[in-house]
């Protein structure tokens, strides 16, 4: 069953056509990605799905809702959560007050004046800090924590909220090569541990592969080419604007 | 642990204060105490929230003149007075925090500061009702807490009560969700947040014990005056906060100490007071840019505390 389904989704900046007629379907349990150099249109697309951006033109539908132009917490609240590029944490909380910032968020608990935060949602909390390997940082002032920690961080704040569907933009930005393989795998075992519907963005082709099962590739907000990794590499379109600069 | 400790002591301590000093000073430790429960209460918006209120007089106001009409037209008894003082005050910010929430940042403290300026005017010009800038007289406090000292004890429960539960709110979900908002507001929607509903919320609570502040200032003064809504009062709470340090707790409880004692202080000799709190504040912000209190923890955290500014908010 589709998880998401999107249709001619359109969103223009001034001059600047940022989505471009974009179609876009994900069965439930998929894992794939998204690329394109930058400024393809990549994080715009993320915008309009989650609803920080208002869509121009199209449809955006999630397990058969129509959720297109609902305000990022209602989306939130219907099972879609987001990792952001840039790491988007809370600077002056605890790496642990983070994570159970969203845990507490998930369990609409956020209304309740009187019982102190810190008895409430300890075990799903510890669960997520070695999920994500962030176990020996908890303590620590997120602020303070390095590029790829902050990173992982990020992710973990998006698990908090149990999504059924996740957006994670280039989710290995700034990290090491290293890192990079064990958040990729990391990604790949949330997908088929937890059974996460993934969607991903990347500009690093090399990345992607072995990871991605489809793979799409956006340029200028437009869709140019679609398929599994070793389509799209073949793909003659999608060489000339993307492939081929990386060569 | 040692933290309760501390407090412990400091309650004993404000127990026995009526009995070691003079009748003067006892009249100004119930004004630290009501300037700090007003002070505290604009740091549940300013520190928790990380928005600055320029009007937060508005429900101190609205609280003293709630209480102080009642005791001068009606017999209702204090404490419902001051009950009532919370309850005007928390609908006045909730009308006024409804269009407010909307903006953030300098929007916010001007959108805040015209709210509480038309609010003075409403009271200044409104003399039928609320006496306008002659004020009201004649609020006196019932006879059990007539005596100074009685009324420094009253205050004493009150605040120390309305301190309690905030403090409580302050490590409650609801208070790290705030602390999440001030931090980043965008990510607070994107985990399910409904943001302007949760700062609306905040800015009630906060109106509320503000006006309670203000409910305790009229039968101690036993009168009041528009003044007490205009922006020159609205201002008092933020360099209380600054003085403090607006990310512990009791930041704003030490600058109405502060800052209260030294208005009582240097009132004495000279009439330069604004120049004499205008020199604290640019030293504050200069050299001490977390307050007192920000001071102490840093001084605190090389002897060898781990605890995070925040943690320990």
């Amino acid at each position: 069953m589709a998880i998401l389904k999107v249709k001619r989704l359109n969103k223009a900046f001034g001059g600047l056509q940022a989505t471009n007629d974009v179609n876009y379907e994900m069965q439930t349990g998929e894992l794939s990605g998204i690329i394109g150099p930058n400024g393809a249109g990549k994080s715009t697309f993320f915008n309009l799905l989650t609803g920080y951006y208002k869509v121009d033109s199209g449809r955006i539908s999630f397990q058969g809702k129509d959720i297109t132009n609902w305000s990022p917490h209602r989306i939130s609240r219907l099972g879609i959560a987001r990792a952001f590029q840039v790491s988007n944490i809370y600077p002056a909380l605890t790496a642990y007050e983070n994570i159970r910032q969203a845990i507490l968020a998930q369990q609409k608990r956020t209304l309740n004046f009187f019982t102190p935060a810190h008895r409430l949602a300890k075990k799903e909390t510890q669960e997520l800090l070695e999920v994500t390997g962030l176990s020996q940082h908890a303590d620590k002032i997120a602020g303070t924590l390095s590029q790829g920690d902050k990173k992982c961080l990020e992710l973990a704040i998006a698990l908090g909220s149990k999504p059924e569907l996740l957006f994670l933009d280039e989710p290995t930005a700034g990290m090491s090569g290293e890192e990079t393989h064990e958040t990729m795998n990391l990604v790949k075992r949330l997908n088929q541990e937890m059974d996460l519907t993934i969607l991903f963005t990347e500009h690093d082709m090399s990345v992607v592969f072995g990871y991605a099962k489809r793979l799409t590739v956006l340029h200028q907000g437009s869709i140019i080419a679609e398929g599994t990794p070793e389509e799209v590499r073949k793909n003659e379109t999608a060489q000339k604007v993307y492939l081929g600069e990386e060569a | 642990m040692i933290r309760y400790g501390w407090l412990g002591l400091i309650f004993i301590a404000t127990l026995i204060l009526p009995l070691v000093i003079g009748e003067y000073w006892i009249h100004v430790a119930v004004e630290i105490l009501i300037m700090g429960l007003f002070a505290v209460s604009f740091n549940m918006i300013f520190g928790y929230m990380g928005q600055l209120s320029f009007g937060h007089a508005a429900y101190f106001g609205a609280g003293a003149y709630a209480t102080g009409l009642l005791m001068v037209k009606t017999s209702v008894p204090l404490p419902i007075c001051l009950a009532i003082s919370m309850i005007t005050a928390g609908v006045l910010a909730l009308v006024i925090g409804y269009f407010c929430v909307r903006l953030t940042g300098i929007y916010f403290a001007i959108l805040t500061m015209a709210f509480g300026q038309m609010l003075y005017y409403i009271i200044f010009q409104w003399y039928s009702f609320t006496g306008g800038d002659d004020g009201l007289q004649g609020i006196v406090p019932p006879d059990w807490i007539i005596q100074v000292t009685a009324y420094y004890y009253f205050t004493l429960f009150i605040v120390t009560g309305a301190l309690i539960v905030m403090w409580v709110i302050s490590e409650s979900p609801f208070g790290y969700t705030m602390r999440a908002i001030r931090d980043n507001a965008d990510r607070t929607r994107f985990i399910g947040i409904n943001v302007r509903k949760y700062m609306l919320i905040n800015f009630v609570v906060a109106g509320m014990f503000a006006g309670l502040a203000g409910g305790l200032l009229g039968p101690f003064n036993r009168s009041i005056a528009p003044d007490l809504c205009n922006w020159h009062q609205s201002g008092v709470p933020v360099f209380m906060t600054v003085i403090g340090g607006p990310l512990g707790f009791l930041g704003p409880v030490i600058g109405s100490v502060i800052y209260t004692f030294l208005f009582a202080f240097v009132t004495g000799f000279t009439e330069y007071w604004p120049l004499t709190i205008g020199l604290v504040i640019i030293f504050v912000v200069l050299y001490m840019p977390g307050g007192v209190l920000g001071l102490v923890k840093t001084k605190f955290k090389t002897i060898g505390a781990e605890e995070s500014m925040d943690a320990e908010a």
